[in-house]
Parts: structure tokens; C-alpha cells; sequence
């Protein structure tokens, strides 16, 4: 039972209420300054309207009615949806096992560099990374030149231009997002929690089920909101290796602002937002799991 | 348990207070040194650092070097994706920029819109080495003066692969065959994309198109849309993709073949489709709200007048400049072909292509283009 | 003591060599671009893709001739660093009311927390130079670039210190001051240490983030260029080698780097250790110091 739940109601004091909340402040400060007097311009772009590459205030909702009116943005953002979660799914499926098996089974003064390892092909370039993908699925590129040469295949297959490919990169670009949020909530773990449990007779992947997981819940969803969030937002990737069969919702509202539609572009993308917050709204018992652990 | 509360909030407090204090007097110390620098540089001309908002093809950073040793005026550049954002960012910045690139029928806009400055050409000594078109360019005159100093230019044309594409595409129709499924590629630029419908559909001003013209333009583009294999971010790509042979057909600036034999690629061939070019020209204007209005013309002069550069770039970037005394040393180091390939000497041609330039419609353009491509 | 020490029945050593295999096959495929990536930054043709048309380090010689890109380099690592400190203290702060005070409806605070990786970066960027310009009339600078980096870096850190809170066992606080240590010394010793992890993750984060950023900073930076800006913005005839170059060049020198940082304690105890022997030594030979050097 947690000290705070054991405070009840009581609040009282100023400096109480500051000791409590106190740590919120810089925060308050940094967002309440330089995001929330932006976010509102953001909102009111999207009641305005576009001309002539400038937003006059024009006060209209026909962004919003354009954007529900039209197939193809429901269309892109429905398989824009589709391919961020394969991506996420992959991304998490493919990241636990090794934050497992860092956090388990690597010296403890080897874990951090290995971490770092993991993180440090970020340290190039977002865009070079891209291109490389472009090298490895392309039609002369590595894979299809090593099956060639195993005899696998005789002609090049066509990996790139289109949706699995953008799933794939977005799984690269991601995944050390993701190793990285679950390795810190693994680490520390209690492994004789789960020999016990084996002593009474689990199964070892029943006890990981039972025992392990929900005590790293909030790791999990927090590991999902890292990477699933931001690929709904993506439109390099896809406009890289997906070609015109990839393009996700992030490339249409780029569209807009290189444009300089920021009228259009802001609702398009408050669309998305809301959504998003929808979501986590839905979600929001997972999020703040405390009774997981029960101290 | 109160006790340990009391503490807790404490520790809480301060560590938030800090945080609060450090972030305030972080904002303070960072535009307060900036409006130290800001009255610093207006105080002397010596030792003036200008913000230059142009493409990375205008210039090398040793014409920059040159330039702030013999006048002692430093050069910040920033590169712009494109005329619109580079318009916006004028617009909005203020002063942070001293000079701005623009293509074409941009800059008249630029202009009227109050945001740049016109200057006098022939006060700049370098400005005798450009062909005498591009001296007298009748969409940038302002009475005597001009409103920006002439860059270069290319026309946009269709590079194709002849293994794959046996019949020469001179139109842009052509492009529609169903043989070359997935096999085109462009760059994301929804206005141009827009404007080849346009030029297909038979519209006077491809980058310019009334409502009516853009529903043909749309409807033309989406039976386009099977064959584009993918929408490029940058030429590289174009020139990759005719490299390992995935697309046959790309459209882009002069040189691309060049690029493509360069990069190990197969020989590709040009063709220009019958319905017309499109095509851009640039320069760089004098930002109105400039506040080193006064060494433009000293900066120009200087970083324009480095002809040795002027031809390099033409090696390095593969399109025609302006400047003709570089054509004559690009002869003179053998370039002749490559030079009289690209139409150097003639840079009357391109101001016979459909010019790149703003829309009345830009948002209906981006909605067409959004409702061919999206999904 | 994340080690465990229990690995010793078959079945779990057949588990663990499967997990380091995997382990394996993760770094190859996290490497695999990157060993291209660096491939290229030798290829003689402009385009750096396959065939390799030459062998050439010109790239190379570029990069350290090339001032622009110094330049970016350095506001790059500059707006990085002031950007991870920022988050790191800020997320850090944060997150400890978010778990532990009672908030009232928290999940306004966790959306609110969260809505800037929602909103796409052009967004923020184009809104805070409104705000910056019209508003503050500040003037664009690398450190209004940190701010913008630090609204979407935050959120991570505030998100993965807390989630790390969230499972954070509060009787071994209550134990600590049953013990009598006081609140500061409950958060040194106690708190901070067991989600260090999360924090090492999050500067990790913060820093990486910035290091990509390009879209919010592209805005607000004014006339400074940062190396993804550099990077993005050679748009109309695309990239060289050179870009491969530099990358090639960050990626020996931040492997060096953490190299270093991670090898350096246990270099710095053997030399320690090996002194510490020196003089027990002679001080068995010569208890006294009777003997002269």
C-alpha cells in the first residue's frame, strides 16, 4: 500500500500542495509557454481557412467536413492504422525477447554498452539509414542478389514499393524505442519470483505469463505509446521505400504544409490526434496500472 | 508519516523551483544574448554575417570563404525545400533573413506581397558577366531596377531507359501506357505533378491552373497513378532507381543521364514531350526587411563575380547557369560538349518553357493531388 | 542484480545460448544498413548506392574541408546535449506527481503530457515560430530550437520514468525511513538509484530524438543549420558520399566514446589496484623507508 494512497484526501497547505505537485512545475512551465499557446493556434488554424499560402481568419469547419467527405483520407488512414499496428506488433514481439534476455541473462556491467549498441546506429543519419533499406530490398540489392546466387530465385523480386516494406523499415527504425522502454521496466526485476513459481509446478512460459508481464505492464503499454504513436505520424519511410502503394496519412498531411495549407494540414492532423487521445483515453486503466504489483 | 509528507513536498518543491529558475534564466541569457548579437552586428559592416535562404546548388562554401576574406561580410546559408516554404519563412521570420532564392514567377509575387526589395542590376560590376537575357528578364523588372540576381535554370524533361522503353515518349500521354506499370517515378511535388495533367489536358499555365483545369489535370493524373513507381524525395533517388533498373522512366532536371552513366548505371536517353516543358529559372533577392539591405549588392557582386565556381558549379550540378563568362571557361577546360548538351549558350529556351511559379488555387492543388495519391 | 544466477538446469542453459543467438541475429540486422551506409562512404560515384564504381577516401577529405557541415555538426551536439539535460530534469520531475500525488483525473495530465508526439512536428514547429516571432519576438536561435526539441524529447522521459515508478516497490522507501533516513537522502540512495535505469533510458532517448530532428527544428532555428537539417534540405540534385562520410565518422567516434566511458572505471581500478600493490610492496621490503629511490 503505497504512501501516497495512504494520505487520503487531506490536502491543506500551500506548501503542501506545492510539496506534491512541485515537481510539476518546470514542466508546467515549459509546456504551459511553448506548447499550449501553439496548440491553440494550431486548433484555430484548423477552423481557418487557406488562401493564398497564408491562413486568413476566416472562421469555417469545412477542413474538417473536406476531410470526413473524402475517401481517400479515410482510406489512407485506415491502412495507415492497419500497417501501424502489424509495425508495432512486430516491433514489441521482436524487442521483448532480447530486453528479456538482456535484463536476465547479461553481467550486469555489460548490460549499459550493449544498450548503447543498440541505440548507437541512430547516431548516423535518419535518412541514410532509410537509403540503405533501399539498397538492401532493391532490385539489384543484397537480398535479392544473395538469393540469386543460392539459386533461390532467377528473377529479382519486387520488396520494395509497397506496404511490408514500410512495415519492415518502421520495425527497424523503432525497435530500439522499444528495447530500450522495456529493458527499463524488466530490469530490476525479482527473478526468484519466477523459480518459485516454477518450484510450485509453472510452466516456465506460464509463470513469464502470469508473474512477469503484469508487473512490467506499464513498461509494455508505455513501449507501445513510444512506438505506435509516432508511425501513425511517419511520412519519410513510407515515402522512401513504400512508394505510391505505401503512402500512410502522414504523407497527405505533409502534402498540405509544404504547400504552406496549414489550415488544411492542422485539421487533418488534429483528426489524427484525436484519435489518438481517444485511445489512450480507452486505454487509461492500463496505463496507471498500481494494483499490477500490489505493494 | 506527516513528517516524512512534509519533507517529500519539500524536496519536491525545490527540485521543481530549480528546475523553474534554470529554465527562466535559460530563456533570459538566450534571447538576451541574441539581442546583444543582433545590435552588435548593426553597430559595424565589418565583420557582418548575412543569413542567406537559398538551394545548396548556388553556391560552394569556398565562393563563401572568398566573399568574407575580400569584403569581410560572413554568409549563413540555409536551404529551403521549396519556393512556397521559402515564401512563408519570409514572411513569418522577419528579419532573420537577409537574401532569398526564389524560381521564376515566385519572385514578381514575392515582390508585390512586399516582401523583397528590387536593387539595380547594372550596379553590380559582376552582373556584366550574365548573358544579356538573363540581364533583362521582363517578369523581374521594376522599372530600372530587377528583383533578383539570376541563378541559373533547367527545363523538365523525360529521361528514358531505351532497353526497356522501345518507343521514344514524346508526349506526355505517352507516359499513360499501360507497359510502363510501376515503372515511372517523380519527385513529391504535388504542384508539379499536377502541372504535367495540366500540360497533358491542355492548360495555358500548367502551374497556374483554374478550378476547371485542375478536375481535367486530376482526372488525368489518376490514370497516371498506376505506372508512377514511387514519389521521390530527392534526385538521388530518381537516379538510383533508373540505376538498378526498377523504374525505365524518370522525369527530372537536366543531367539526370549523366547522373545515371556516373553512378554505374545503364545509358539512358532523352525525350521532349510535344505538349511542352516544364521549366524553372532562379536568382537571389534582397529580403525586404533586410537589416544589411546595404552589402547585398557588395555580397553578390562578390560570390557572383567567382566565375572560376560559377563553372564548377555546372560541372557539379549538371544545369546551365546565367553566366556566360563561365560558358567561355567551361570551354576553355574542354566542357564544350557537355556545356552545348545542356543548351548553356542558350538560355533563351527557357523562357519559352511553362515557368514555375505560384497558384491561385494552391489549396485545391493539394487537395487534387492528396485525393489521386492518398490510399 | 539483474544477473540470475540460477541458469544452471539444461533447459535453461538450451534458453539462454537461444537468446544470445537471437541477441546476435538483432545486432546484424540493427548493423546491416550501417554497414552500407559505410561501404558507400568509399565509392567513388556521386550516388552512393551499389555498383561500386571506385575506391576513394574524397569523401572523407570533404567532410574535414567542408565548414557547413562542421558547423551543423556542432550545433547538432550542442542543441543535443542542452536538449537531454532539459528533458531528462523536466520528465524526471514530472513523473514523480503523476504516479505518486493524487492527481485529480490523471489521465488529463498523461494526454496533455503526450500530445506533443501526437501532433506532427511541421505543427509544432510552424506554431512555435509564430509563437516565437509574433509573439515573443524572440530571435531564432539554437536555443529556441532546444525548446521545441525539448517539448516532443519530454514526453518520453516523463512517460518511461514513470512507467518505471509505476512498479516501483514503496516498502523499501518505507523501510529506508524507518531507518531514519530523511526524504533527500530516501530519493539519493534509495529512489533515484532503482529507476536510474529508466533515466539512462530516457537521456538515451532524448538525445537520440534530438540527434534526428529535423522538422520542428527546421523552423525555429533560424539561419542555423543542424546536421539532419543539412542533410534533408540538399533536396533539388540529393546527397553525396560526404553525408556518408560524416556519418561514418560520428558512428567510429561514438562507439569510441562509449567505449571509453564504459572501459574507463575498470582501467582506472586495475591502475589503482596495481599502485595500491606498488606501495604495499614496498612497504614490506622497507617498513621504514630507510632506502632511498
Amino acid at each position: 500500500m503505497s504512501i501516497a494512497h495512504g494520505e487520503g484526501g487531506g490536502g491543506g497547505t500551500v506548501v503542501s500542495l506545492a510539496g506534491r505537485y512541485g515537481g510539476l512545475v518546470p514542466a508546467a512551465v515549459l509546456f504551459g509557454l511553448f506548447f499550449f499557446i501553439p496548440f491553440g493556434l494550431i486548433v484555430c488554424f484548423s477552423f481557418w481557412q487557406d488562401f493564398d499560402y497564408k491562413v486568413i481568419h476566416h472562421w469555417t469547419v469545412e477542413n474538417y467536413r473536406y476531410v470526413f467527405h473524402q475517401s481517400a483520407y479515410i482510406r489512407t488512414m485506415w491502412a495507415t492504422l492497419w500497417m501501424a499496428v502489424a509495425a508495432t506488433g512486430i516491433t514489441l514481439g521482436l524487442a521483448f525477447p532480447f530486453a528479456y534476455w538482456l535484463s536476465r541473462y547479461v553481467r550486469a556491467g555489460l548490460q549499459k554498452p550493449l544498450l548503447v549498441l543498440v541505440i548507437v546506429p541512430f547516431w548516423t543519419s535518419y535518412l541514410l539509414r532509410m537509403y540503405s533499406w533501399l539498397t538492401i530490398l532493391g532490385s539489384k540489392g543484397v537480398v535479392n542478389t544473395a538469393l540469386e546466387w543460392l539459386g533461390i530465385t532467377h528473377r529479382p523480386l519486387s520488396l520494395l514499393y509497397d506496404r511490408p516494406a514500410v512495415i519492415v523499415v518502421l520495425v527497424y527504425l523503432y525497435f530500439p524505442f522499444a528495447v530500450l522502454t522495456l529493458y527499463s521496466s524488466i530490469d530490476r526485476f525479482d527473478w526468484d519470483q519466477l523459480r518459485a513459481a516454477m518450484d510450485l509446478g509453472a510452466a516456465p512460459l506460464r509463470a513469464l505469463r502470469k508473474i512477469l508481464i503484469p508487473q512490467i505492464r506499464p513498461g509494455i503499454i508505455t513501449a507501445i505509446i513510444f512506438v505506435f504513436i509516432p508511425i501513425l505520424g511517419e511520412y519519410l519511410a513510407p515515402q522512401i521505400v513504400g512508394g505510391t502503394k505505401g503512402i500512410m496519412i502522414g504523407n497527405l498531411i505533409d502534402n498540405f504544409f509544404a504547400g504552406a495549407e496549414y489550415a488544411r494540414g492542422s485539421s487533418v492532423a488534429l483528426v489524427v490526434a484525436l484519435f489518438i487521445v481517444l485511445l489512450l483515453v480507452l486505454f487509461r486503466k492500463s496505463l496507471a496500472s498500481k494494483e499490477a504489483y500490489g505493494a | 508519516m506527516s513528517e516524512e509528507r512534509e519533507l517529500t513536498r519539500a524536496e519536491l518543491l525545490k527540485l521543481g523551483g530549480a528546475g523553474a529558475a534554470g529554465l527562466g534564466l535559460y530563456l533570459s541569457g538566450g534571447s538576451a544574448l541574441a539581442a546583444q548579437m543582433r545590435s552588435a552586428a548593426a553597430r559595424s559592416t565589418e565583420g557582418v554575417t548575412l543569413n542567406w535562404l537559398t538551394w545548396f546548388d548556388h553556391y560552394f562554401p569556398q565562393q563563401l570563404t572568398v566573399t568574407k576574406k575580400k569584403t569581410g561580410i560572413g554568409c549563413r546559408t540555409k536551404l529551403a525545400p521549396s519556393d512556397s516554404q521559402i515564401y512563408t519563412t519570409i514572411r513569418t521570420t522577419g528579419s532573420q533573413f537577409d537574401i532569398a532564392a526564389m524560381d521564376a514567377l515566385w519572385v514578381p509575387k514575392a515582390h508585390k506581397d512586399g516582401l523583397t526589395e528590387s536593387f539595380d542590376l547594372s550596379s553590380i560590376p559582376a552582373s556584366k558577366q550574365l548573358y544579356p537575357d538573363a540581364r533583362h528578364i521582363s517578369i523581374w523588372k521594376d522599372g530600372s531596377n530587377t528583383m533578383a540576381y539570376p541563378n541559373g535554370w533547367s527545363t523538365i524533361q523525360v529521361y528514358y531507359n531505351p532497353k526497356f522503353v522501345k518507343t521514344k515518349p514524346d508526349s506526355y500521354d505517352a507516359l499513360l501506357d499501360p507497359k510502363y506499370k510501376g515503372k515511372i517515378v517523380y519527385e513529391n511535388s504535388p504542384e508539379t505533378m499536377m502541372a504535367f495533367g495540366g500540360l497533358a489536358t491542355g492548360a495555358k499555365q500548367p502551374y497556374d491552373l483554374t478550378i476547371a483545369e485542375i478536375a481535367r489535370a486530376k482526372a488525368w493524373l489518376k490514370k497516371w497513378k498506376p505506372n508512377i513507381l514511387k514519389l521521390v524525395n530527392q534526385n538521388t533517388e530518381t537516379v538510383t532507381a533508373l540505376k538498378d533498373e526498377s523504374a525505365w522512366i524518370g522525369l527530372g532536371n537536366l543531367g539526370v543521364e549523366l547522373r545515371v552513366k556516373a553512378a554505374g548505371g545503364p545509358p539512358i536517353k532523352v525525350a521532349y514531350p510535344k505538349e511542352g516543358l516544364l521549366g524553372w529559372f532562379d536568382g537571389e533577392q534582397k529580403v525586404a526587411r533586410s537589416k544589411h539591405k546595404d552589402v547585398f549588392e557588395q555580397f553578390m557582386n562578390s560570390v557572383e563575380g567567382q566565375t572560376a565556381w560559377i563553372a564548377k558549379n555546372f560541372i557539379a550540378n549538371g544545369r546551365p547557369m546565367f553566366n556566360e563568362k563561365a560558358y567561355k571557361l567551361l570551354v576553355n577546360q574542354g566542357y564544350k560538349h557537355r556545356a552545348d548538351l545542356f543548351n548553356y549558350s542558350k538560355p533563351e529556351l527557357i523562357f519559352k518553357a511553362h515557368l514555375q511559379g505560384p497558384s491561385k488555387n494552391p489549396q485545391a492543388i493539394t487537395d487534387a493531388f492528396n485525393e489521386v495519391f492518398g490510399g | 542484480m539483474a544477473r540470475d544466477p540460477g541458469v544452471l538446469t539444461t533447459r535453461g542453459r538450451v534458453t539462454r545460448g537461444g537468446l544470445v543467438g537471437y541477441a546476435g541475429l538483432v545486432y546484424v540486422f540493427l548493423f546491416a544498413p550501417i554497414v552500407l551506409l559505410v561501404l558507400f562512404s568509399f565509392n567513388a560515384n556521386q550516388v552512393g548506392t551499389f555498383p561500386i564504381t571506385g575506391w576513394t577516401t574524397q569523401w572523407y577529405s570533404q567532410v574535414f574541408s567542408d565548414p557547413d557541415i562542421q558547423d551543423a555538426l556542432r550545433k547538432t551536439l550542442e542543441v543535443g546535449g542542452e536538449v537531454t539535460l532539459i528533458s531528462v530534469v523536466v520528465g524526471t520531475a514530472a513523473a514523480f506527481p503523476l504516479v505518486r500525488s493524487n492527481l485529480p483525473v490523471p489521465a488529463v495530465f498523461r494526454v496533455a503530457l503526450t500530445l506533443p508526439i501526437m501532433i506532427p512536428g511541421i505543427l509544432i514547429g510552424i506554431s512555435l515560430l509564430i509563437l516565437f516571432t509574433q509573439v515573443f519576438h524572440f530571435q531564432l536561435s539554437p536555443q529556441t530550437a532546444v525548446i521545441g526539441q525539448s517539448l516532443y524529447t519530454t514526453p518520453f522521459v516523463v512517460l518511461l520514468v514513470a512507467a518505471r515508478l509505476e512498479g516501483f516497490d514503496r516498502s523499501l522507501e518505507r523501510a529506508a525511513s524507518d531507518l531514519g533516513a530523511n526524504t533527500f537522502n530516501r530519493l539519493r540512495y534509495v529512489v533515484l538509484p532503482l529507476i536510474s535505469p529508466a533515466i539512462f533510458a530516457g537521456a538515451l532517448f532524448a538525445f537520440t530524438l534530438s540527434f534526428d530532428e529535423f522538422v520542428i527544428t527546421y523552423f525555429i532555428i533560424g539561419g542555423y543549420n543542424t546536421l539532419p537539417i543539412y542533410i534533408f534540405t540538399q533536396i533539388k540534385y540529393g546527397i553525396t558520399p560526404e553525408v556518408n562520410a560524416l556519418a561514418s565518422l560520428l558512428l567510429i567516434s561514438s562507439i569510441v566514446l562509449m567505449g571509453t566511458a564504459f572501459t574507463l572505471p575498470q582501467v582506472l581500478r586495475g591502475v589503482r589496484r596495481l599502485v595500491r600493490r606498488r606501495i604495499a610492496e614496498r612497504q614490506i621490503v622497507d617498513p621504514v623507508g630507510e632506502a632511498t629511490v
